[in-house]
């Protein structure tokens, strides 16, 4: 009951501090509504798809992971904005442990990413054939493609020393993951070494899946990619409890090469009323 | 019959990082019910300790078992029975005051209506009602360190452990503080470990313990800790001070010499009489005041003074 509690405590605040973030919250949905409106109408111009389907229906399955993507990575690697301003070391100090403080981040990141991502999905009739049968579908994919995609961002943060290498994560780690996953062009025209990494891309069997949903040419079987999200949510949570290191945050950061017993990084102070996060989204 | 066994009891224990040895080896026995005062300058030894003992950095060394549960075999148990401030506010300023409440009830395991009555009697206790809904932001210094205190003791722990709970806040914030922990002490025999640099605020505990340099170099009640540098200190100043504080030990009425900016300051063991007549026909003497010894004479005595 105790773990139970500090879960359900984890996701009602981030959700409430999602909800707070105005700038940030309406940022991750403009966000695949230019990349519709820019890429997939200007794309639709010139670019053929050998399926037959017009670019913006064939680039629609692809958005709706990619909110999903950066709802559910960045919520989930914004943790190391509550390492750093001591929210962390509050949840580590709680009896719940560190898989219940894991499991909360992971949920609530999931969460996030699933309503960015349905808000995207309810578009879908704009854009694409559906009937309710393939949108039930679909909002399973995003479900999963929600889930992978948060372990994976807490994977991210596992390992991430300070707020300062946020901004690179986003350009080394969210972008490749969308870019190199058949999103926004079919794997199929990419070059071996391209399509290779694109077959080691989670992000490639969230976008495969959702393209099953929309009856649209997919690359593997369904059960191939349900089973590859499922696999990589538990390996990824499994690692992120194996590589979260809990002293880390007590330990201090390096600061001029020299570690800081007290765990002091600055000045004395809380947490960040609205994380740097707003200015560095994507 | 079997007496009370401690709060916290510590063996040896310490704690490195990397190279550097942040605590030596702490032997520490916590009365339960007690007041202790952890002081020490910077760097000390003293937020390592109290980490170690909230079971949230493992020892390098030596073992600690705080309420009867070992603090790396059982940290569970440990942290279910424990209030933790930490140095720096662990408050979410997005959250209200009574959200933030709400999300460390539930860290610390409460739900339903348990958990609601435990926010609004933290809230009632800490003054807080006003601000309930307040956006924690909006709080000033001190209101953030109250929210602080009654998250750490709103689920009602029999040990709290404070990290320099009153550091950077106006008298009235750190009486308000001091109150609340008074009255936790008084109506349910909570047991306290704080750190201080506020040295008058550890002329209350019922146990000083002064750490430097990661080792325990004193550790007693506050009034034997004066007595142990003399009942009185003499402040010495001017160019013949050296020369006088040499004779004082030649008389053996020193207990400790610490040497300051303008001249020494002597802990006079005994002889008080004569000390007063040595140094009144001394020259080159500006300034004696004899004075009763306070906890900061020992703090510079014990971390930077010379035994006599």
């Amino acid at each position: 009951m105790t773990a139970w509690n500090a879960v359900v405590g984890i996701v009602a605040r981030d959700l409430a501090r999602t909800t707070r973030q105005t700038s940030r919250l309406l940022g991750g949905l403009a966000r695949p509504f230019m990349w519709l409106l820019l890429v997939g109408t200007g794309y639709n111009a010139i670019a053929r798809v050998e399926s037959g389907v017009p670019y913006h229906a064939f680039v629609f399955p692809g958005i709706v992971v990619m909110a999903a993507l950066f709802g559910a990575m960045l919520t989930a690697i914004a943790t190391v904005y509550d390492r750093e301003f001591g929210m962390l070391r509050l949840m580590l100090a709680s009896p719940a442990g560190v898989p219940a403080v894991l499991a909360g981040r992971a949920i609530a990141a999931g969460l996030v990413g699933l309503a960015q991502g349905a808000i995207v999905l309810a578009c879908a009739p704009l854009l694409v054939p559906v009937t309710p049968a393939r949108l039930a579908a679909a909002l399973g994919a995003l479900v999963l493609a929600a889930a992978s995609s948060a372990l994976l961002g807490l994977l991210v943060a596992s390992r991430l020393r300070s707020v300062e290498n946020f901004a690179g994560v986003i350009n080394v780690v969210l972008f490749p993951l969308l870019f190199v996953s058949g999103a926004l062009y079919p794997t199929a025209g990419m070059p071996p070494i391209l399509r290779l990494l694109a077959a080691a891309n989670p992000v490639t069997y969230q976008v495969d899946l959702m393209r099953h949903a929309f009856g649209q040419a997919a690359e593997f079987e369904v059960g191939q990619d349900v089973l590859l999200l499922l696999g990589t949510t538990a390996v990824a949570f499994g690692l992120t409890v194996l590589l979260f290191d809990p002293e880390q945050r007590f330990l201090g950061r390096a600061d001029g090469g020299e570690r800081r017993p007290d765990g002091r990084v600055g000045g004395r102070g809380g947490p960040p009323d609205g994380p740097a996060v707003d200015a560095l989204d994507g | 019959m079997s007496a009370t066994p401690p709060a916290i009891v510590t063996e040896g224990l310490g704690r490195d990082y990397g190279g550097v040895r942040a605590l030596d080896a702490l032997d520490l026995v916590v009365p339960m019910g007690a007041l202790v005062g952890l002081l020490g300058p910077n760097g000390a030894g003293k937020t390592t300790a109290m980490l170690l003992l909230a079971t949230l950095l493992r020892p390098t060394r030596g073992g600690a078992r705080v309420l009867g549960h070992d603090v790396v075999r059982a940290r569970g148990p440990v942290r279910r029975r424990l209030g933790l401030v930490f140095q720096e506010t662990s408050v979410d300023g997005l959250l209200t005051v009574e959200e933030n409440l709400r999300f460390a009830a539930r860290l610390a395991g409460l739900g339903g209506p348990e958990m609601r009555a435990a926010v609004s009697m933290a809230i009632e206790r800490a003054g807080l009602g006003s601000r309930a809904r307040q956006p924690a932001r909006r709080l000033s210094g001190g209101w953030r360190r109250l929210l602080d205190i009654a998250r750490a003791t709103l689920h009602r722990p029999p040990l709290l452990i404070l990290d320099e709970p009153t550091v950077g806040l106006d008298p009235e914030h750190r009486e308000l503080i001091w109150t609340i922990l008074a009255a936790e002490r008084r109506e349910r025999g909570v047991t306290i470990l704080f750190s201080t640099h506020y040295l008058t605020e550890a002329e209350s505990a019922d146990r000083v313990v002064l750490l430097s340099q990661g080792r325990v170099v004193a550790d007693d009640d506050p009034s034997a800790l004066r007595a142990s540098i003399g009942a009185e200190v003499a402040e010495i100043e001017g160019p013949g001070a050296e020369r006088l504080v040499r004779a004082l030990r030649g008389l053996g009425a020193t207990a400790t010499v610490l040497r300051t900016e303008r001249g020494y300051r002597v802990g006079i063991a005994r002889d008080r009489e004569a000390v007063i007549e040595l140094a009144t026909v001394a020259a080159g003497i500006e300034r004696l005041l004899l004075r009763p010894a306070s906890l900061e004479d020992v703090y510079f005595a014990r971390t930077r003074g010379e035994a006599a």
